[in-house]
Parts: C-alpha cells; structure tokens; sequence
C-alpha cells in the first residue's frame, strides 16, 4: 500500500507492506537505519521515534500507522547543514556517549520531553527516558545532557 | 603558550559524533547488494544426541540459497580456548538450549527462518544437569568431554591460592564466621545483539565484520575453521553496541558461519540476532556458590580465610577457567592473613554455558567475601568500614598470595574518602536509630576491592599500535584492542597527542582490522589503558623522535634545544616554526614518518600449587550505598552511591566517570533486579519484560571520586578501571540492606520475597518460552 507522511520535515510516499512495522519500514524500505532495534516488543526504546512530537517504539508501530502524521527519526534531528543540534552536541560535550547504540532513542526521548516540558527536574527525565534502556552509560551523563540543554534554550528563549 | 596535555583534561569522545547523528554503522545497519541472510538452527533440548541431521529440504524452500552443518568446517569447526570443547556448528551432541546445529542462507530473514524450519533434525535426549552441586557425582549425567587426566569428565578445572596453614590457625582464632553466599548467571544486555557480515573476496578469502571485543582472535579462529591461509582472512572491527565480555565467543561461531555460508555462495551473508535468540543461545556470567570460613582475633584483625567456591562453566568451558582463576586470586578479599586457603571449581552443566563478564569471577567472590567481612565485623562489634581499614592491604604488606605490595596501594585513602563524601559515621548511627521507629528501613552499607590490572596469569601480555602522518598531515592512529564503548579509542588518541605534542583532533584513530592493526591480544580484563596505552604512546614516541630530528635540523639546533609552544617547535633563535613546517621538512629530508610501538607487561609468576605474583598491579576501590526499604512491600530503593577508586591516573575524566556510573548501575542491576533462572535447562528470561535491567528511574545520582596513586609502568601512571567500578557495588547493596533490616540476603538478587519473607517464593519453570525465542522472527 502507498503510505504518505512527513518524514523529517519533507512529505514522502513509499510502497510498502501494509503489515510491517515502523521500524522496518524505516530500517529496510527508507534505510534510515539510525533508528535501532533492540528488544522487538517496545521495552528498550533503542527505536524511539517522534510521532507528531510524541515519543513512541517505532517496533511497536504498524508502518500505516503513520499516514498523514509527522515523524522525525535520528535523521532529522541535525541542524539543516548535518552538524548535530544544541541537544546532541550537549550528549558529545557531558559525555553522554558510550557504545553508543541506544543514543538514537535516547536523543529522541530528550527532544520530546523539552517538547512538552522546557524546564524539566533531574527526576522529569529519568521518567522521561525510562522507557529507553542504556547498559553502558548509568544514564547520568545522559541527564545532565538533557538538563544542560533544558537551561540553554531557556536562556536562550529568555534573552 | 605551552606544550600541548591533553592527558586528564576535558576532552571529547573521538566516536561521538557518528553516535549521536545516527550515522555509525553497525552491522545490523549495512546493506549490500545481493547480501543474504542467515539464520541458525538452534537445539531445543539441553542435552541431546543428534540422531539424524538433513539439510537437503530447507534447500528446496524458496529463497535458500545454502546450508551448512559442522561438516563445513575444518575440524567440525572445533574451537575454544584455553580449552577447545565447542563446534562452529553442533558435532554429534548438542549441550544447551539454543546451541547452533546448522546455518542457513537465504534471501531474506523470512526465507532463512523458513529454510532452519525445513530441516530434518532428530534429537534423542540424554539425561541433563541442570544442578552444579551435582555434577561430580559419580552418576551424573555426563556433559563433558571424557577426561584423559583420569578426572570426572563434568570437571572443568580447580584453581587454588595457598597461603600458611588455615588448619593451625583456627583454634587460635577468638571469632569465627562460617557462611553460604549463592549468586546467579547474569546477562551482559548489550543492547546491540551479535551479528556478523562476511564478504567474499575476489582473491577466495573473506573479509568479516563482526561485533566482536578481539578482532585476531575471530581472524584466528576463522582461518582454523575455514582452512585459509591467515592472508585471506580478513577481520573488521565495526562500531560495536556493547559487550560487557559477552562478546568474546559466540561471536565467533556467527562470524564462522557467515564467512562459510558467504564462500559457499560467493555473495555478502549477514546473521543478526533477535533479542530472545540473543538471551537464549549466548553465554553468561557463571553461576557461583561459595562457602566461606573467617577467623579474627577479638580486637578484629583477621587471622585466616577459608573458601571453596563452586562455578557452573554450563555447556562449555569458554573463559570459565580464566574466570575460575580470577575469582581464586580475589576471593579472600583485598585484606592481610596469616592463612588462606582458597579453591574455586568449575563444572560443567547444561545450564546454558558462562563465560566472560565483567569483574570476570571477582564481581562473584567479591559478593561473597565483602558480606562475610561485613558480618564477622558486626560478630566483632565493630563499624564494618573501620574493620576494613584496620585489616586492608597497604604499601609494603604482602598479599595473600605471597606478592609483595611495592607501589600505587590506594585502598586506605578510598575507603576515608567514600567514608567522609557520604557522610558514613553520622548515618551509620542515625540509620540504626531511626529504623526501630519506621517501616521504612534506611541502611548503609560498603564494600572494598582489589582487582588485578590486566590478564595476570591467563597468558602473554603485549598491545601494539602503528601511527603514521598523512599527506595532509593528519595522523592515523590504530591499536589491536576493540572499543566497543568503553571510550579506549580517546584514551589512545590522548596519550598519543600528549607524546606527538599535537592537538588530539589531529589523530584519527581507526578501529582495528587485521589488515592494517597489529595483534594485541584480547580485549578484556580491562587492559585497554595500561597495556594498549603504553604501545600508543611507544609508537607516538617513536614517531615524535623522527619529527624532533627534522625539527632539529630546520631550527638548527641540538635536539635537547627544542622546546613546544602548542603545536609549534622552537629553537634557540626562539622564532617558532608550525608543525606543518617541521612535517614537511621532514619529508624533504627523506624521512619516513611513520612508526610502530609495541609494550609488554612486566613479567608475573604463577606457581599452580596455589601462589605467586599474579598480577603486575592491582586497582583498589571502596563503595558505599544508600538504601532505603519498604518493609511493607520489600521494595529496595537505592537512595546514593558513592564511589571511590584508585585508577592510577585518569587519562579521559569524562569516560571514566561514565564507566564508574555504568559499572555501578550494571552492579545494582545485579544486586536487586536481574535474575536469570534455568529451569532443567531452560532459560525463562528471554527478554527484556522479563530480565530486568536498571532503568534511568531506578538509580540515584552516583557520586564518584578516583584517587591517582600512580603506577610507574603505567602510561601517565594509570592502572584500569572498566571492571573493578562493577566489583563492589552488589556486595555494598546487600551491606546495606543487612543494615536497614537486620539481616543478610545470602542468594542474589536481593528481590522483594527475599527481603520481605527471607526467602525466595519458588515459581513454576518451563521451557516454552525458551524454545519459542528461537524462532523470533527477524
């Protein structure tokens, strides 16, 4: 079936199997592979995508689901030039980075929660990345990346 | 402007960019033209004959483009080590539930998991072992191999450490203390799974990328098994998601495996893992029971250590006898005796098989012998934490093993500063106030740590690295050892920047692949910094010496003349000449500007009777944990931690607190949540609904402090650090809870019933969930 959306800010339309999820429809039809699997039934969060600004596995989407709605993935994250924006530099500046693989979901969890929550406690992003495992990092550095990019676009915003 | 340090200062992951963009590739993310896909079929009884093995039908399924079985490899694909008892794919028997039998290729997942159902394969089961304190009786069922030494074939190997004479000092012991500590298997929970992509090369060999920690070992053991000249067998190290020591193995049969079925069919062949397949088919942390004996004179100074461990090795040896090892020379703690006498057996099981994780055997004995410490100090009446300092190993004292301790011994100063930064005394004593008033329990509790730097005994120790200035005059940087996250790339880049007097930008630092790295052993036992550092800066050295001759000759001056400003050399005349300048100078003078550094270990002596210098140095360590206990649910909360670690020297601060706070978090995860059960064989976690690693909201902001007492062989001083953060966490946890409650949690993890009732609640086991994990489809 044809699917059409917005994929990071630009309209698309792809063929595809009405039965596969969003992850694969990203991974293996769009190969936008930045988006990981790392469980298959949505306790890891390595596929977080955002959903018209809500955070969701994309391994526990079906790809039709995201007709007409917005999506943006790792990919679309970036500044327009591919430098990486305020909140992935903070990710590379607090050490937030180790094997690195479940840094895409991660990036998301943070982008959706200052979506809806520009001034989140320490405690506010745990649960806000708690649906997103990490093995490697005990997810301070991560919460402090988050935070830290919390207080810069409030600055920012402020002056 | 001064000589460029970039060592211990603020500095950026080389690998974090790609990270966060989303664009690193790992091997699940490449694609290639005509690339196939392959699947295992894997034994669905834990102990079986394989009575009949056909692979002609899954031939005729649409889509399947090969099949191979043991029979494809040289040897029947034997492999391991120290000890070779494992196939490439399964010969005769199979041992475990999820070990690969056969290996299919086909155009798609779907097609490669239809094509494993296609096959013909008749198990006849045999009698399983799924109970360790079993397996050497005289009638167990028989999982080994037949033992040519006369010894049980369910043996795998004893390791002892004999120190005075226990039996004499006993009686003159005031206090004694004899316990029963259990902990389980524990999975690594990479949250990338195992894959490999092998690629056929025109010349007849093959090139393989695998999410592996030892690149040379899979090029070694792909040679032996395939029957290629090493020249034809290349290794490729791709960013890895994860390891942990679970990466060391298994691995490699999935390397195997696709490097046959991609031969066989002269096109690109992938194998990834879905999770379940993952959780089910690869090794674990081994399984440990462990009885220990303490014995102290009343004033509380420790006079003998007694401890016999048991460790369930599973279906295989894999690194079990290293980890047996390691765990002999930990397992009476980092204190002084008069008399030790230690003995840690490993066995075979059905019971999937262990291998490597990190701590490798300490994180388990150290479970143990820090709640024995902790419980013969409260025997004693003393603070648990006073009682270790009055009996640790300080400089001078001689280990339990016969070495004496001559350098970089930080203990004492971890344990006053985890003392002092969480506030011990005072809660100590309000906690203990505070509890026979409130259903909330608050306790606080510590553990302490040697853990020896390197592989010690388990072989030959060197790392080399290789450097090189390009035309554009950017370096290449490359050292045989893996970072599969834990930050070692930046840590070389450093060390060499620091040597070259560059700024570190300048160095690109490749991941290793046996066509261009040199081969530096196995990435484990947290050696990276000491031993593949040393061979980075050797090389930088190297190299530097070339660029100071050109320097030198365009200052005009003697080498001692030269001084750095940033990057810039300048002479006597004082006029700085760039960098630039001097590399260009150096190639005009026909100079080659590249180098080689290879570093050895200094050298440790072993004597198998049971002692000796095991290692050439040691990490010390101190934590303590902060809990808080609902004794209305058993619910733990973990309210602080706080860890204190003597790692030499820091060379990349931001990774090294990462790898405190993830070690930390690994600790707690298997000190209260993770659990593994194998139910007559069955694994019943297959997933991560059901193992349960710690998420963002279940541990509390870690506070964590390293002491820098150098080690002269060390570059810049520095010992290690990725396993020893893990050690003592589980052990402070329990401390802790014992301290809220009253009373010790012997058996791991510390769940709700076992803090609750004391006991765990025995639940029903099956194997349908095992089974049915090998079968997810991709």
């Amino acid at each position: 079936m044809l699917i059409n959306f917005t994929l990071n800010h630009k309209s698309v339309t792809i063929d595809a199997p009405p039965d596969i999820t969003l992850l694969t429809l990203l991974r293996d039809y769009l190969g936008l592979t930045g988006t990981k699997e790392g469980c298959a039934i949505g306790e890891c969060g390595a596929c977080a995508v955002m959903l018209d600004g809500r955070l969701v596995n994309s391994c526990l989407t079906l790809a039709p689901q995201v007709s007409g709605r917005e999506l943006v993935t790792i990919e679309g994250i970036s500044q327009p030039d591919g430098r990486p924006n305020d909140l992935q530099e903070n990710f590379i500046e607090y050490g937030a980075v180790q094997c690195g693989y479940c840094i895409p979901g991660m990036v998301l969890a943070g982008e959706a929660l200052l979506k809806r929550n520009p001034n989140p406690t320490r405690q506010q992003i745990r649960r806000a990345i708690s649906g997103n495992l990490c093995r490697c990092t005990g997810y301070q550095q991560i919460v402090d990346a988050i935070e830290a990019t919390a207080k810069d676009r409030t600055a920012h915003a402020k002056s | 402007m001064a000589k460029i340090e970039s060592v211990g200062k603020p500095a950026r992951r080389v690998d974090a960019l790609e990270k966060v963009l989303g664009t690193a590739k790992y091997v699940g993310d490449f694609r290639l033209v005509g690339m196939l896909h392959a699947r295992a079929l894997r034994s669905e009884l834990p102990h079986a004959r394989i009575m009949r093995l056909d692979v002609t039908p899954a031939l005729t399924v649409s889509g399947v483009k090969a099949v191979i079985t043991c029979a494809d490899f040289v040897d029947n694909g034997l492999y391991g080590f120290p000890v070779k008892d494992k196939y490439m794919l399964a010969y005769q028997k199979t041992r475990y539930v999820g070990e690969a039998i056969a290996a299919v290729a086909a155009d798609t997942p779907a097609a490669a998991l239809a094509g494993v159902k296609a096959i013909i394969c008749e198990l006849e089961p045999l009698p399983v072992l799924a109970d360790m304190t079993r397996a050497l009786e005289p009638d167990a069922p028989q999982v080994g191999p037949v033992s040519t030494a006369g010894q049980h074939p369910n043996f795998l190997n004893n390791c002892p450490v004999r120190h005075g004479n226990v039996e004499a000092v006993w009686p003159e012991c005031e206090v004694t203390l004899e316990r029963h500590y259990t902990v389980p298997h524990q999975e690594h929970a990479y949250l990338e799974t195992e894959g490999a992509l092998a690629i056929p090369t025109p010349e007849g060999g093959v090139a393989v990328y695998c999410s592996c920690q030892s690149p040379f070992i899979n090029q070694g053991y792909l040679v032996a098994a395939l029957g290629l000249p090493s020249e034809l067998v290349r290794s490729i190290q791709p960013p890895v998601g994860g390891a942990f020591g679970g990466k060391d193995d298994l691995n490699y049969e999935s390397s195997a495996q696709t490097a046959a079925l991609a031969l066989k069919t002269g096109r690109p062949v992938r194998m990834t893992f879905a999770r379940e397949e993952s959780m089910v088919a690869s090794y674990k942390r081994d399984a440990m029971h462990m009885d220990i004996k303490l014995g102290a004179k009343a004033d509380g100074t420790l006079r003998a250590c007694e401890f016999a461990g048991l460790l369930d090795s599973g279906a295989y040896a894999s690194e079990s006898p290293f980890t047996g090892w390691r765990a002999s020379i930990h397992a009476m703690g980092a204190y002084r005796y008069e008399a030790c006498q230690v003995d840690i057996t490993s066995v075979y099981t059905n019971n999937g098989y262990a291998g490597a994780m990190r701590g490798f055997g300490n994180t388990e004995v150290c479970l143990g012998i820090e709640q024995a410490i902790d419980e013969l100090a409260d025997q004693i009446g003393l603070d648990p934490l006073e009682f270790r300092l009055k009996n640790c190993l300080r400089l001078g004292d001689e280990t339990p093993h016969g070495q004496r301790l001559t350098e970089s011994v930080g203990l004492t100063e971890c344990l006053t500063r985890v003392r002092d930064m969480s506030d011990w005394t005072r809660k100590r004593r309000e906690f203990t106030a505070h509890n026979s008033q409130s259903p909330i329990k608050k306790g606080i509790g510590v553990a302490a740590l040697f853990h020896g730097v390197s592989l010690g005994a388990e072989g030959a120790d060197a790392a080399s690295s290789t450097i090189e200035v390009n035309g554009d005059n950017s370096i290449t940087l490359t050292s045989g050892l893996t970072d599969y996250g834990q930050g070692s790339r930046t840590v070389f880049t450093l060390i060499a920047a620091d040597e070259l007097g560059v700024k570190p930008a300048r160095i690109n630092i490749h991941r290793p692949d046996t066509y261009t790295a040199l081969d530096s052993g196995p990435t484990v036992a947290s050696r990276s910094t000491v031993v593949g550092g040393n061979a980075a800066q050797v090389a930088a050295r190297n190299l530097a010496q070339t660029i100071d001759y050109a320097a030198a000759s365009l200052l005009g001056c003697e080498l001692s003349q030269l001084v750095r400003e940033g990057e810039a050399y300048v002479g006597p005349s004082e006029e700085p000449v760039s960098w630039d300048n001097v590399v260009s100078h150096a190639r005009q003078m026909g100079l080659i500007l590249s180098a080689r550094g290879k570093w050895s270990a200094p050298p440790i002596e072993w004597h198998h009777e049971g002692w000796g210098t095991p290692y050439f140095t040691y990490h010390y360590g101190a934590q303590v944990v902060e809990v808080a206990v609902d004794m209305g649910t058993g619910k733990t909360e973990v309210v602080g931690v706080w860890a204190v670690h003597d790692v030499g020297k820091v060379i990349f601060p931001q990774g090294a607190f990462g790898q405190a706070y993830g070690g930390i978090t690994q600790g707690l995860g298997y000190a209260l949540w993770e659990r593994i059960d194998y139910d007559n064989g069955y694994l019943q976690a297959t997933n991560f609904d059901e193992y349960m690693i710690p998420t963002a909201l279940d541990v509390p902001d870690i506070k964590v402090a390293f002491v820098e007492n150098n080690f002269s062989a060390g570059p810049h001083g520095a010992k290690n650090l990725a396993e020893p953060v893990l050690v003592p966490t589980a052990p402070a946890t329990l401390n802790a809870i014992a301290h809220a409650i009253g009373r010790h949690i012997r058996d791991l993890p510390a769940n709700l019933e076992r803090v609750l009732l004391g006991h765990d609640l025995s639940k029903p086991g099956s194997g349908t969930a095992c089974k049915l994990g090998l079968w997810t489809a991709m």
